[in-house]
C-alpha cells in the first residue's frame, strides 16, 4: 500500500517532468521563455561554480535559521507568558492586534530603514514572519489546556511556576509545534522575498540575478532549489515534531 | 468512628452567576473509610461540592474540615479522579503516577517502585510505558485511580470517574474499584449520575437537588459486597431514589 | 465588574502610554525622525495620504483599490481553476497519489521566487502580479479542495446510496455541500496568501498599490508614509478577512454553529 502510493507519486513526477520537457523542447522551442527542466539544470551546473551554489544555499539557510530561531523563541516565550499571566496578555494585546495583520513582507522597507541593507534587516523580517504565527499558536495552546489537567496537577500540590513549567507548557506543546511549522513556512517565504528585493547573495538573489542576465534556465533551477530546500527543511521539522510531541499526541 | 470530612453550612455562589446559590448551606459528616456516593441530576452542584472539598475552589460561606483541620487549598492528603482527560498526555502511564509520587516528596527511585506496585494493583502491569492516547478509556481511568493513590491520600474524591465508559467496562471498573478500596482503605466521596453505580458501591448514598444545591435523600446501605442488582433491598432503594430524582422540577 | 473594565482599560492604557513615550522621545530628539517619525506626524501623514496621496495624486484609496483588485483577480482565477481540479483529484485516489508530491513541491516553492518567470511571460504589468497571486492561491486552494473531498464523511455517502441516489446526485447533493465548509476556509487561507504575495510583488516595478507605496516612500526617505501604509495594509487585510468570515457564516450556517458549540 505504502509502496504503491510512493510508486504512483514517482510516476506522477516523472510524467510531469517529461511532459514539461517535451512541451519546452518541441512546443516553445525557446529556452529564454520556457526552458526544459534538463536545460535548466544543465545551464546552472555549467555556469555556476559549485562553491558559489553552495554559498547561495548556505547563506539562505543561515538567514532562515537565525530568523526562525529568534522568532520562534520569542514567540514561544511571549505566547506562553501571555497565555498564563493575565497582565501580559492585556498589555501585549493592542500591539499584537495592530501588528499581526501586517503581512511580513510589508516590513521589508521599514526593516531597511531601521537596519540598513545588511543581514540584520533580513533576519528581522524573517523573525517577524515566524514570531506571529508562533505567538498565536502558543497563546491558543495555553488557552485550550483542559481545565482538569491543571486541577489534577493542583491536587498534587503543584502550583506557581512549577505548574507552568511542568504541566501547562507541555500541555500546550502540540499547538506550539503546529505554530512552529507554520512559522517556518512563512519565514521561508519571507526569506526568499527579502533576498529577491534586496540582497547580493542567497537563493532568492540567484533567481533574480539570472533573469537580469537573461538566463531563465538558471532562474528555473533556482526555483527548483528553493522548493527542494524548503520541502526538506519542513520535513525535517515535521519529523522532529513526530519524534517528540508526536509520540504522545495525534496531530 | 472519627469524622474524616466535616462540612458545615457550606454555601457557594459564583461571581458571574445571578441565580439561586449553587450550594446553599450544606452540612455533611463523613466517617473515616466510609464510601459515600453523591447522586443528582446535571448541574446540581456535585462537582462544585467536590472541588471545594478538594480545595480547588473557595466556598462563599461555611467550612470544610478534613481530619479536623480546615481545608485551605488543594493537595495534602486529598486525591482526586476526574471524569476524563486529566491524565498528562505527555507522560507514560508509569510517569504519570511517578509525577504524583515525586510531588508528594517520594524519592524518584521509590516513586518508580511505587508506580509499578500501583499499576499492578489496578491491573495494568505491562502497560506502564504506554502514553494515555494508547490506552482505552477504562485503562486511562485505572491509571488515574493509581495516580490519585500515589499521593497516598486519606480521602479519595472521584468525580464521575466512570461516566465516559461503556456499561460493560463500567461494571468491571466498579468491581475493580471495590477490590482496590478493600486493599487500601480510604474515605471515598464518589459522584455519579448512575443510580445503580451508587447502589453497588456506596456505604451511604446522598441525593442532591439543584439551586440551591442541597441533600434531599440519604440512605445507608449495609449490604455486604459484592452486591447483586437483583437484591430486593437495592431494587426498592432504586425505586425510591428514582422517584426522588424524578420528582424534582 | 472591575475586571471587565480592566479588560479594556489596560490594553488601551498600554497603547496610549507607548504612543506618549514615543512622541516624547521623538520630541526630545532621542529618536531619529527618519527612523521613528512621531505618532503625531503619522496622524498628519495619514490625513495627507487619504486626501492628497503619494506619489502626488494617487491617494491611499486608489492604492488600496488597485491592490485589492489585483488580489481578487488572482484569487478568483485560482479558485475557479483549483476547485474543480481539486474536487476531481480528491475523488480519484490514483490521481491524488500521483499528484501528491508535485503538490507538496509546488507549495514549497516560495511564490515570489517565480517573479522572474512571471516577468518574462507577462511583462512587468498587471499580468505578472496576478499570475503570482494566482500561483500562491492556487496551490493552497487545490490542496484544500483535495482534502475537502477526501474528508467527506463516508457515512453521508452511504446514507445517500441507501436512498437510491445516483453518482451525479451524490456528488451534487452530498459531496459538494459536505465539502463546502473546507472549501470556504481554504478560500480564506488562500486570500491571506494572496495578501502576503501582493505586497512583495508590488515592491518591484510599479508605483501603484499599497506595496509600492511603502517601498517608494522609503526611497524618498518618507518613513512616515511607509509606516502609515503598513498599518493600512494590516487594516485592509483585517477588513477583507472579516468580510469573508461573515460570508462564510452566511453560506454555511451549520458549520458556524458547530464551531460555536465546540468553543
Ligand atoms: N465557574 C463557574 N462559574 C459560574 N457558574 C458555575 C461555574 N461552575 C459551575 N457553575 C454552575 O454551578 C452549577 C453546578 O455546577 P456543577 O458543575 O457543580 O454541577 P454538577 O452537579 O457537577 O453537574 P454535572 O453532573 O453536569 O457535572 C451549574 O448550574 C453551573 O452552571
Ligand atoms: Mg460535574
Amino acid at each position: 500500500m505504502k509502496f504503491a502510493e510512493r510508486f504512483a507519486g514517482l510516476i506522477g513526477v516523472v510524467l510531469f517532468l517529461g511532459l514539461w520537457e517535451i512541451a519546452a523542447r518541441f512546443g516553445w522551442r525557446n529556452p529564454a521563455i520556457m526552458p526544459a527542466p534538463s536545460q535548466a539544470v544543465w545551464m546552472a551546473l555549467a555556469t555556476i561554480p559549485p562553491l558559489t551554489l553552495i554559498e547561495h544555499v548556505a547563506i539562505s539557510l543561515w538567514r532562515i535559521l537565525a530568523g526562525f530561531a529568534l522568532g520562534a523563541s520569542a514567540g514561544v516565550a511571549l505566547g506562553i507568558a501571555a497565555g498564563w499571566y493575565r497582565p501580559v496578555a492585556l498589555i501585549s494585546r493592542p500591539f499584537v492586534e495592530i501588528l499581526r495583520p501586517i503581512p511580513p513582507l510589508a516590513w521589508i522597507p521599514i526593516a531597511i530603514v531601521w537596519f540598513g541593507l545588511g543581514e540584520p534587516s533580513k533576519i528581522f523580517v524573517i523573525f517577524l514572519g515566524t514570531f506571529f504565527p508562533v505567538f498565536t499558536s502558543a497563546t491558543r495552546g495555553m488557552a485550550s489546556i483542559h481545565p482538569s489537567i491543571l486541577r489534577a496537577a493542583r491536587t498534587m500540590d503543584v502550583d506557581g511556576v512549577r505548574l507552568l513549567a511542568k504541566v501547562a507548557v507541555p500541555a500546550a506543546m502540540p499547538d506550539i509545534a503546529t505554530g512552529l511549522r507554520i512559522g517556518f513556512g512563512l519565514g521561508f517565504g519571507v526569506l526568499v522575498a527579502a533576498e529577491l528585493i534586496a540582497a547580493g547573495r542567497g537563493m532568492g538573489h540567484l533567481v533574480m540575478e539570472a533573469r537580469q542576465l537573461g538566463q531563465l534556465g538558471i532562474s528555473v533551477f533556482g526555483i527548483f532549489l528553493i522548493g527542494l530546500v524548503n520541502l526538506v527543511a519542513d520535513q525535517q521539522l515535521a519529523a522532529a515534531i513526530r519524534r517528540t510531541v508526536g509520540r504522545w499526541h495525534r496531530f | 468512628m472519627a469524622a474524616a470530612i466535616e462540612i458545615g453550612g457550606l454555601a457557594k455562589n459564583f461571581v458571574n452567576d445571578a441565580g439561586p446559590p449553587v450550594l446553599g448551606a450544606v452540612d455533611l459528616t463523613i466517617a473515616e473509610n466510609e464510601f459515600v456516593v453523591l447522586l443528582g441530576r446535571s448541574g446540581c452542584g456535585k462537582t462544585t461540592l467536590l472541588n471545594i472539598v478538594a480545595g480547588l475552589e473557595q466556598p462563599s460561606a461555611g467550612i470544610v474540615r478534613v481530619d479536623g483541620a480546615p481545608v485551605t487549598g488543594p493537595g495534602a492528603g486529598k486525591g482526586m479522579v476526574f471524569q476524563q482527560g486529566a491524565l498528562f498526555p505527555w507522560l507514560t502511564a508509569r510517569r504519570n503516577i511517578e509525577f504524583a509520587a515525586v510531588n508528594r516528596g517520594v524519592a524518584s527511585e521509590a516513586a518508580g517502585k511505587l508506580a509499578d506496585e500501583l499499576l499492578a494493583l489496578v491491573g495494568l502491569a505491562g502497560s506502564e510505558h504506554k502514553f494515555p492516547f494508547e490506552l482505552s478509556g477504562g485503562m486511562q481511568q485505572r491509571v488515574a485511580i493509581a495516580r490519585a493513590l500515589a499521593l497516598d491520600p486519606k480521602i479519595l474524591l472521584m468525580d464521575e470517574p466512570f461516566g465516559a465508559l461503556d456499561e460493560i467496562t463500567r461494571n468491571e471498573m466498579q468491581d475493580e474499584l471495590l477490590r482496590v478500596w478493600a486493599q487500601r482503605r480510604k474515605t471515598v466521596v464518589f459522584v455519579t449520575h448512575s443510580i445503580w453505580e451508587g447502589l453497588i458501591l456506596a456505604d451511604r448514598v446522598l441525593v442532591m437537588a439543584p439551586r440551591p444545591g442541597r441533600f434531599v435523600l440519604e440512605r445507608r446501605i449495609d449490604l455486604p459486597r459484592p452486591r447483586r442488582r437483583s437484591d430486593p433491598t437495592l431494587v426498592a432503594l432504586y425505586d425510591e431514589i428514582w422517584t426522588c430524582l424524578r420528582g424534582e422540577p | 465588574m472591575r475586571s471587565r473594565l480592566a479588560e479594556w482599560l489596560v490594553p488601551i492604557g498600554a497603547l496610549a502610554l507607548f504612543l506618549a513615550l514615543w512622541e516624547f522621545a521623538a520630541a526630545a530628539g532621542w529618536l531619529r525622525p527618519i527612523q521613528f517619525p512621531p505618532p503625531s506626524k503619522l496622524a498628519r501623514t495619514a490625513v495627507t495620504l487619504a486626501f492628497d496621496g503619494f506619489p502626488e495624486g494617487i491617494t491611499l484609496w486608489v492604492h488600496a483599490g488597485i491592490t485589492i483588485q489585483r488580489i481578487l483577480a488572482g484569487h478568483i482565477l485560482a479558485v475557479a481553476l483549483a476547485v474543480p481540479l481539486g474536487l476531481l483529484t480528491g475523488s480519484r485516489p490514483l490521481l491524488d497519489q500521483m499528484t501528491a508530491p508535485i503538490v507538496a513541491f509546488c507549495r514549497s516553492v516560495a511564490t515570489l521566487s517565480l517573479l522572474p518567470l512571471a516577468i518574462v511571460w507577462f511583462g512587468t504589468g498587471e499580468g505578472a502580479k496576478i499570475f503570482l497571486i494566482g500561483y500562491g492561491c492556487f496551490w493552497v486552494m487545490f490542496s484544500s479542495s483535495i482534502a475537502a473531498v477526501k474528508l467527506v464523511d463516508p457515512v453521508l455517502i452511504r446514507a445517500a446510496r441507501t436512498m437510491d441516489a445516483d453518482e451525479k446526485t451524490i456528488f451534487r447533493q452530498v459531496i459538494l455541500p459536505a465539502s463546502l465548509p473546507r472549501l470556504l476556509s481554504g478560500a480564506r487561507v488562500a486570500l491571506g496568501v494572496g495578501f502576503m504575495v501582493i505586497v512583495g510583488a508590488e515592491m518591484i516595478g510599479t508605483i501603484r498599490g499599497l506595496g509600492s507605496l511603502i517601498m517608494e516612500a522609503r526611497t524618498f526617505y518618507r518613513t512616515d508614509i511607509t509606516m502609515v501604509g503598513m498599518l493600512c495594509i494590516g487594516a485592509f487585510g483585517l477588513c477583507v478577512m472579516f468580510a469573508l468570515a461573515r460570508i462564510e457564516a452566511w453560506l454555511v450556517p451549520w458549520q458556524a454553529k458547530q464551531e460555536a458549540q465546540q468553543q
